[in-house]
């Protein structure tokens, strides 16, 4: 029962809206179908983010109250998530600082702590990766040589300075690289890549809707 | 370009040179880590202002919008975290510019929980206070809705099964712009500016099964996987990055963040190839010499 009931309703779901595709949603109960799930799976959809919070609230209280390693950061993320949460759902009627809107404390919470630390994390990135250009990035074989080749060219065209270099060998050679590399070599790899990927969903959905895939059941 | 901007640069190249052999001769990361933070440090100090071509695909976004009749209604996605801000805000900017000038009517929405709603009611509101445009008339931001597949396909059947009311809680029926705002059908363009693979939806859900252009700003590791759409003729024009960025800013006379940028990024990338290829030449150089010391002296 616990198995053959979720497998009935994905399939039922999944099929639904294949069918559903086919019809117009003006002049058909089929077609009426469609609008109606997609409503529900946004909803769902919110439930799931509900789902989430609830997870790592349960999960980091546990770490805080055994005192495990690190705990002191897990209250800080239970705290933060209070933070941000409670103003937020705080009806705006009350005053103009609770809800989600601008000015509010959740906005301010937003821009001049999350922002920013986001993007630390992200501008981090660049140190990292000039750390591994100059320890790890080597011409070890002919494949890891064009590689290498490819990216210094690609690197070198996407900023001024680069561009500039280019253009001093030769007045054309930036187009050149537009065309050749990023428009021919990486498109034919990309489209590859696009058209195994959606084949891969396309097989994966099957799957679920027909009951083989049950991974999405925690099995 | 002055004596003292020339040889700043120059000094500028001669630390980066040291500092590889530092990283080099010590194994310490950390002067390498000095070395980025100088070079991204440096541009703000002395400014120089470096001139770029722009790309074909940028251009044919600009065109795609430049084309569009007057008062006509686009989407414009805010479908990125606050991490990408640096590339992708740039680009939202520019496009709410080249839009509101063309006196469009704008709905914008985004696909992100944390911070996405927050982020375009800033942006578009900061740029339309420029223009003197009003909320509800000529703007208006849908918020957030959880499940982007969802979201995307219901928006081609009714946008108001998904988003019955706006950001702020007024129902769509209340609100000028959306009262003829029923589906993708009523919208001329879509301006999708995203950080992630949401835009491999907006081309294989919207553009694919409701036939709206669909034109996108993504960031610079993004951009080479939609080359595939340029290609195809599906997508209308892309941006990838902060070139992209500042490319669009170029196009439609606004220099903003992006193009003040081009110097910061232009440093650190020369720096990273400098990276690679110093250390490409300490490998091969330090190979070469174990390989003679191998007993029979061949190569491995």
């Amino acid at each position: 029962m616990k198995t053959t009931v979720p497998v009935i309703i994905a399939f039922l779901s999944g099929f639904l809206m294949v069918i559903s595709f086919f019809f117009r949603p003006e002049e058909s109960f089929l077609g009426r179908i469609e609008p109606e799930i997609l409503s529900w799976v946004t909803i769902v959809g919110g439930f799931t983010l509900l789902l989430g919070v609830v997870s790592i609230v349960r999960v980091n209280y546990s770490a805080v109250k055994r005192r495990s390693d690190g705990w002191i950061y897990k209250l800080a993320t239970l705290v933060s998530i209070f933070v941000m949460i409670i103003p937020a759902i705080i009806p705006t009627s009350w005053s103009p600082k609770f809800g989600t809107g601008p000015g509010s404390i959740y906005d301010w919470c937003f821009t001049y702590l999350d922002a920013p630390m986001m993007s630390t994390m992200f501008a981090m990135l660049a140190f990292y990766i000039a750390s591994a250009a100059f320890r790890a990035f080597r011409a070890r074989n002919t494949e890891a040589t064009l590689l290498l080749a490819t990216a210094v060219i690609v690197m070198l065209w996407r900023v001024p300075m680069g561009e500039a270099f280019l253009t001093m060998i030769h007045e054309s050679l930036p187009d050149y690289i537009n065309t050749y590399i990023m428009g021919g070599a990486n498109l034919a790899v990309q489209r590859g890549i696009i058209i195994g990927a959606a084949l891969g969903a396309a097989a994966m959905s099957l799957r679920i809707m027909l009951g083989i895939e049950r991974t999405y059941m925690g099995k | 370009m002055s004596f003292w901007v020339i040889l700043a640069y120059i000094l500028l190249a001669v630390s980066g040179v040291v500092l590889l052999y530092l990283t080099y001769r010590t194994d310490d990361r950390r002067f390498i880590y000095l070395a980025v933070g100088i070079f991204v440090t440096f541009p703000v100090l002395v400014t120089l202002d470096l001139p770029f071509k722009v790309s074909p695909e940028a251009r044919q976004l600009f065109d795609a919008v430049e084309a569009l009749p007057d008062s006509s209604t686009v989407l414009l996605t805010f479908d990125y975290y606050a991490s990408a801000l640096p590339e992708t805000e740039p680009m939202s900017i520019a496009a709410l510019h080249h839009l509101f000038r063309k006196d469009c009517k704008i709905v914008t929405m985004t696909t992100i929980p944390l911070g996405g709603p927050s982020i375009s009611e800033r942006v578009t509101r900061s740029v339309a206070e420029e223009y003197g445009k009003e909320y509800g008339v000529d703007y208006v931001n849908l918020g957030f809705k959880a499940n982007y597949v969802a979201v995307l396909k219901g928006m081609g059947t009714a946008i108001d099964v998904i988003y019955p009311t706006d950001n702020s809680g007024t129902p769509l029926s209340e609100i000028p712009i959306t009262q003829n705002v029923n589906s993708y059908a009523d919208f001329d363009f879509i301006y999708v500016v995203a950080d992630n693979n949401i835009v491999d939806y907006w081309m294989s859900i919207v553009n694919a099964q409701y036939d709206i252009r669909v034109g996108c700003g993504v960031t610079a590791v993004m951009a080479p996987r939609f080359y595939a759409y340029i290609g195809s003729g599906q997508m209308t024009g892309l941006l990838g990055g902060m070139k992209g960025a500042a490319e669009y800013e170029k196009l439609v006379d606004k220099k903003g963040t992006a193009t003040k940028g081009m110097g910061a990024q232009s440093l650190v990338h020369l720096l990273i190839i400098g990276s690679v290829i110093a250390g490409n030449i300490i490998y091969l150089t330090g190979r070469r010499g174990r390989d003679k010391n191998k007993p029979n002296g061949s190569a491995a």
